[in-house]
């Protein structure tokens, strides 16, 4: 079992507040890896470091290591716009762009300056089947993206994320704020997609954690309380707070 | 799976895009710096043309600066140039238009946010934006034609002999209608602002609505309000082409006379514009400074007043 | 304290006072936008016309010889108006009108293609002795010279204090042969205005619409968070407060040196649009950034997450979504054009130019108002016929935005 992204004693702050505190883990290629814990409590912070969309944040300082098949991915000399196109995400509501449902997945590779009609179609085929929308979709792909279901938004964006061919794909709580069904369907697209590539996920629901990953780590106030196979995690935890977490006593 | 996409993006390829976006950062910051040094430029330039007339060594000969501070003439054709008695009018005109204005704004912002049936007050703002999207030379035309022969008639009703209509009162009353829109735009957000508790509150307590109104809604509105009355002051002293078509442009003064003619800072900078050189073209940027002194001086003051009752609340 | 009923009738009275007062107050407004409506449509909607659309503003002046072919008779049309007379002999109607400084004018009403009048040729010494000149409906006859038939040169027209009868009636009767034609062209046109205020509207919108689109995104994209940021916002808010005349002011000095650069000298519709745009640039600015702040974080953050980098997100995304909130600027800026009047009147000059370009001065349609209203006498009637156009644009634009801001609304529902 390869580790594709190694982590050592990271720290994040906000100006003078401390929202991550020596996180230390291994992700581990082609498998899925989810972020537990009661809500402030980092994990979309730390999920956002992977990518380096933190950048964005004004005033937002990282100390420690990250790297990624062993290259530093924190320091300021890397092409942060090459490593988006490594790592792609998938955000908590469904956000596609106010264009067609083939521009949306395009847009990528566009933005990559591709522009061979026949590349372009078959990668959007591609991406879309793999996401799991392409017989929803492939009789009206220049829609406005807007008219589909939430749900299939949510799938739009995951092709949109596949498209670029991604060796991770991040995802921060990507069906919160979907219905059962549209849950379950991307869930078990998660399964069959981490075939391909590695995938991060944050959620708020301890049993879609224990459904899809196979790592699991217990966030508590920007600190990772424990990490380890999710069997192993949900079944014997090591650490109290762990247990009172899973078992519903708070959070 | 093909890696189609990986293979596209090269390090070059890489290196032109990070080039573009550094490219179009940098071209849009010259923009920005270039929009905000403007005010920089105009402060400056204004300030060079307009005090060389009074520094030695001046082209047309060198004038004196506390004649032209204090004088109370100006006569193009005599050189003779004293702004002194022109901001004692122009100050005049336009507190006067802002007297004028102001209750009246603020009751007609007050009418169409509170009083009004939903209907009658949209056509109201309606009103009110046309109001505001007029130009000058419009209000000019309708001023010469309506507001001096309104005057005109008041004069010989008083027995007073007006030049053809021509007045600080006209120059008042036209002010007071380009301001209107102005302050009433203000107050109306003001008013819109006030917290509706605070009305139900006095409401409660027994209150009559028109009460209410006056007693809490326009009080608590008032900072708002003030802002907007400030504002019209400035636009009262800045504008140039309608009032240059009824002031009169008289040759001296003060005038503290209602139906004499007057002459404005801003009606200065444009009277006889079309055969001009040399001191007389000059003279119009000292006058601007004095124009741009005397706003700045006002709203500093207005300003002033408007925080110490604020804080009496 | 006990409530009297005394208490409550005062009350009652200083309400109905207030009220009143409010009611009056309110309408006053009301009162003042009929009245400017009525006033201006009154003096000015007489002389609306199609011609006052496409004439020059000043009158031209024709000196032209007859020439000898005169025989033959004509044959009224049918279709003439009634009050116009008609020259059996030489093939032409005339009408009479007044002039706006109410004197009177002798217009043509029709010439016979056959008739001598048709054939006319510049009789003033120069390049153009001799060529055809051709005159055409709605000039005016000032003179027309002849010779009758005790061999006496004598004149008809309005220099001889005749009307149109009297004019074809002195010529069917008296005239052998005419000789010569004064003729002139009534002016009073605004093409040359509505021509430079085009161009006026071009130059400035050229400019300020990219510089101030451009700034705004690096206020509210590149910039966001930077110290600096609201020190260059308060520097552009700051040029808000300022008269517009100061502007013109600046624009002589500041902006001349870059129009000499392009050979034009002294005031130029080049400058007066560089000092217009100058003016649009905070509405611009403003208009744009509040477009961009419309537009969600998440587009932002979706795009960069897919690798693409700040200038394509821009592009690509943020800016085709700030559309309409830019359109809404350039319509607002749109209004500000045509209604500026002191900046242009030091920067572009007062002078009514029939052919202006844009290194030449010329008159937007404004400063054409001010031009006629500050003379020794105010022309009323086409200042106002100029007001009514202008208002007519003012309110085309005012529901224009409405319509888009609505619009705007819709699509992000």
């Amino acid at each position: 079992m390869e580790n594709i992204f190694e982590i050592r004693d990271l720290d994040l702050y906000y100006g003078t507040n401390q929202a991550l505190k020596k996180i230390s883990m291994d992700i581990h290629r082609n498998e899925v890896t989810a972020f537990i814990g009661p809500s402030g409590c980092g994990k979309s912070t730390f999920l956002r470091c992977f990518n380096r969309m933190n950048d964005l944040i004004p005033d937002c300082r990282i100390e420690g290591k990250m790297t990624m098949n062993d290259t530093d991915i924190m320091s300021s000399k890397l092409n942060v716009v090459d490593l988006r196109t490594r790592v792609g995400m998938v955000f908590q509501k469904p956000n596609p762009f106010p264009m067609s449902i083939y521009d949306n997945v395009a847009y990528g590779l566009r933005c990559q300056n591709i522009k061979d009609k026949k590349v372009l179609d078959q990668i959007v085929t591609q991406s879309l089947k793999k996401a799991a929308l392409w017989e929803e979709v492939k009789d009206r792909l220049n829609e406005n993206a807007y008219k589909l279901s939430g749900g299939q938004q949510q799938r739009l964006c995951i092709a949109r994320a596949i498209s670029m061919e991604p060796d991770v794909i991040l995802m921060d709580e990507p069906t919160s704020a979907l219905d059962p069904i549209a849950t379950s369907k991307i869930e078990d697209l998660i399964q069959e997609l981490k075939r391909d590539y590695t995938i991060i996920i944050v959620t708020h629901s301890m049993q879609q954690a224990a459904r899809v990953s196979d790592y699991t780590a217990f966030f508590l106030l920007g600190e990772v309380i424990e990490f380890n196979t999710t069997k192993v995690l949900f079944q014997i935890p090591s650490d109290k707070r762990t247990e009172d977490y899973i078992t519903g006593r708070f959070g | 799976m093909d890696k189609i996409v990986r293979n596209h993006i090269s390090v070059k390829s890489m290196k032109r895009k990070h080039l573009q976006d550094v490219f179009v950062k940098n071209l849009f910051k010259l923009m920005a710096l270039l929009s905000s040094s403007v005010i920089i430029l105009i402060i400056l330039f204004i300030l060079m043309k307009g005090s060389a007339p009074f520094l030695p060594n001046y082209k047309y000969g060198t004038i004196s600066l506390p004649n032209f501070l204090f004088g109370t003439v100006w006569r193009q054709d005599a050189g003779i140039y004293g702004v002194g008695f022109i901001v004692i009018n122009t100050i005049l005109s336009a507190f006067g238009a802002l007297l004028l204005s102001f209750p009246i704004s603020v009751l007609t912002a007050l009418f169409i946010v509170k009083v009004a049936p939903r209907k009658v007050a949209s056509v109201m703002r309606t009103i009110v934006e046309l109001l505001a999207s007029i130009p000058s030379v419009v209000y000019g035309v309708f001023a010469a034609g309506t507001i001096v022969a309104f005057v005109r008639i008041i004069g010989s009703a008083l027995g007073i002999v007006t030049a053809g209509g021509n007045s600080m009162m006209a120059v008042i009353m036209l002010l007071a209608i380009m301001i209107f829109p102005t302050i009433t735009s203000l107050s109306i957000s003001a008013i819109e602002a006030v917290d509706p508790d605070l009305e139900l509150a006095s409401l409660a307590l027994g209150a009559t609505k028109t009460q209410t109104h006056f007693k809490v809604v326009l009080s608590s509105a008032k900072s708002g309000i003030f802002a907007g009355a400030i504002l019209g002051l400035g636009r009262a002293f800045g504008e140039a082409t309608a009032v240059s078509m009824v002031a009169g442009n008289k040759l001296f003064g003060p005038t503290f006379n209602l139906l004499d003619i007057t002459r404005t800072l801003t009606s200065t900078m444009l009277a006889g514009l079309k055969e001009t050189t040399g001191l007389d073209y000059d003279i119009r940027y000292s006058v601007g400074i004095v124009l741009m002194a005397t706003i700045l001086i006002s709203n500093l003051l207005l300003n002033y007043i408007k925080n110490r009752i604020g804080n009496k609340v | 304290m006990k409530v009297t009923e005394t208490m409550i009738k005062k009350r009652k009275v200083k309400d109905r006072v207030l009220q009143t007062v409010t009611l009056i107050s309110s309408s006053i407004s009301v009162l003042i936008l009929i009245m400017l409506f009525f006033f201006i449509f009154q003096k000015g909607a007489g002389s609306l016309s199609f011609k006052l659309l496409t004439d020059d503003y000043w009158a031209k002046n024709y000196l032209l010889d007859i020439p000898a072919e005169q025989t033959g008779t004509y044959v009224k049309p049918a279709n003439l108006p009634t009050d116009s007379f008609w020259s059996v002999k030489y093939g032409f109607a005339v009408t009479d009108a007044l002039s706006h400084e109410k004197q009177k004018l002798i217009l043509i009403e029709y010439i016979d293609p056959a008739s001598p009048l048709a054939k006319m040729t510049d009789a003033s010494s120069g390049p153009n002795f001799g060529k055809a000149q051709l005159i055409s409906v709605g000039m005016q006859i000032q003179k027309i010279g002849y010779v009758d038939i005790n061999g006496d040169t004598r004149s008809a027209g309005t220099i001889a204090d005749q009307n149109a009868k009297t004019l074809v009636d002195t010529l069917d009767s008296s005239a052998l042969t005419l000789n010569q034609a004064y003729i002139k062209t009534t002016g009073g046109g605004i093409r040359g205005s509505i021509v430079s205020t085009f161009y006026l509207i071009l130059i400035s919108l050229l400019l300020a619409v990219p510089i101030g689109i451009m700034t705004a995104i690096y206020l509210n994209e590149y910039a966001k968070y930077n110290r600096f940021t609201p020190w260059l916002r308060s520097s552009i808010e700051m040029l808000t407060g300022v008269p517009s005349i100061i502007y013109g002011l600046m624009g002589m000095v500041v902006l001349y040196p870059v129009t000499a650069l392009f050979k034009a000298s002294g005031t130029s519709i080049l400058l007066g649009g560089l000092t217009l745009s100058v003016i649009l640039l905070p509405t611009v600015i403003r208009s744009t950034e509040e477009a961009l702040k419309v537009v969600p974080d998440n587009f932002r953050d979706a795009s960069l997450s897919l690798g693409a980098n700040q200038a394509q997100t821009i592009f690509r995304i943020v800016l085709p979504s700030a559309i309409p909130g830019i359109l809404s600027a350039i319509l607002l800026s749109l209004g500000r054009i045509i209604g500026e009047s002191a900046a242009l009147i030091y920067t572009m000059g007062t002078f009514v130019n029939d052919s202006p370009t844009v290194l030449t001065g010329g008159t937007s349609l404004a400063v054409h108002i001010w031009s006629l209203m500050s003379g020794e006498q105010p022309n009323f009637a086409l200042a106002s016929a100029i007001s009514i156009i202008i208002l007519i644009i003012v309110l085309v634009l005012n529901i224009s935005v409405k319509l888009l801001s609505g619009r705007l609304r819709k699509t992000w529902q």
